[in-house]
């Protein structure tokens, strides 16, 4: 028998770690994609879930239901991201976005010259995005990567939706400037 | 309202009419400006192909959460304190 949610939340907040692993363990791919997002950097998407793990687990008798246990574990995710982010050095990394949006198969059918392009930008995308202030990059990748609704994405961010769109906007255009209109515009078609 | 008036208010709002949030006056506004600015008319576009090409970044899909990712919760244990090297 599937055990709910709720079951699993009370069995957790109990103390039974099975119950927590089972729970957390079904939102674990997702929540660790949106860290390698963050991060770029697989190692320390890896140790930063390790950590956001063990925050929810000793955080989860005060979980009080007033989002979904997986907006929770998601909010807790980004201030990991951001704590990681706060460390470092102001350098870009050097692996963005995630190796494998970089090495993504193209299309059999695609035309190479059109590949090469199509590789060209999601290259300098990344990029940009890997170069956003942090705020800035978790609004375009909660909503225009995730595909998290403004709402969703502002209560996962932590601000107000007003503040989460004043920040998606500017990361845009942010990084707009630095891909350039013509290369946005040539991918466009 | 100047030409110019009209011009910076649209390059500030594109990402907004992109994103739907703009109220129908203001959408108005934007449609007749940008229908005979270029620079506007292609930063919308430009704007556009940007959240289609950031949608496409979906490279990650199928990638796994490591096998490690309970190991500090499991040194936890029920107690929920992290062992000294994890604190």
């Amino acid at each position: 028998m599937i055990a709910t949610e709720a079951a699993l939340i009370a069995r957790a907040k109990a103390g039974d770690v099975d119950a927590f692993e089972q729970l957390s363990g079904a939102y674990a791919d997702r929540l660790y994609m949106l860290l390698l997002r963050l991060l770029s950097d697989p190692d320390e998407a890896g140790e930063v879930a390790q950590e956001v793990m063990l925050r929810a687990w000793r955080g989860i008798a005060r979980f009080q239901g007033r989002s979904s246990y997986f907006t929770w574990l998601y909010r807790i995710a980004l201030n990991e991201a951001n704590r990681a982010l706060a460390k470092r050095d102001r350098q870009p990394p050097s692996v963005p976005l995630g190796p494998r949006e970089l090495d993504r198969p193209t299309s059999p059918v695609e035309d190479p010259a059109r590949q090469a392009e199509n590789n060209e930008l999601r290259q300098a995308l990344a990029r940009a995005l890997a170069e956003l202030p942090p705020p800035l990059r978790t609004a375009i990748v909660l909503r225009d990567v995730e595909g998290f609704s403004t709402q969703e994405a502002a209560t996962i961010a932590g601000v107000s939706p007003a503040a989460f769109k004043s920040r998606l906007h500017q990361a845009r255009l942010q990084v707009r400037s630095a891909i350039g209109d013509d290369a946005l515009a040539a991918a466009g078609g | 309202m100047s030409d110019n008036d009209d011009h910076q208010w649209s390059q500030r709002h594109l990402s907004h009419y992109v994103e739907g949030d703009l109220s129908s006056r203001a959408r108005r506004r934007l449609d007749r400006h940008a229908r005979d600015c270029v620079d506007c008319g292609r930063g919308l576009r430009a704007l556009r192909a940007l959240v289609y090409a950031v949608q496409g970044l979906d490279g990650l899909a199928g990638v796994r959460a490591p096998a490690t990712i309970f190991d500090r919760v499991r040194l936890a244990g029920p107690g929920g304190s992290p062992s000294p090297q994890n604190a």
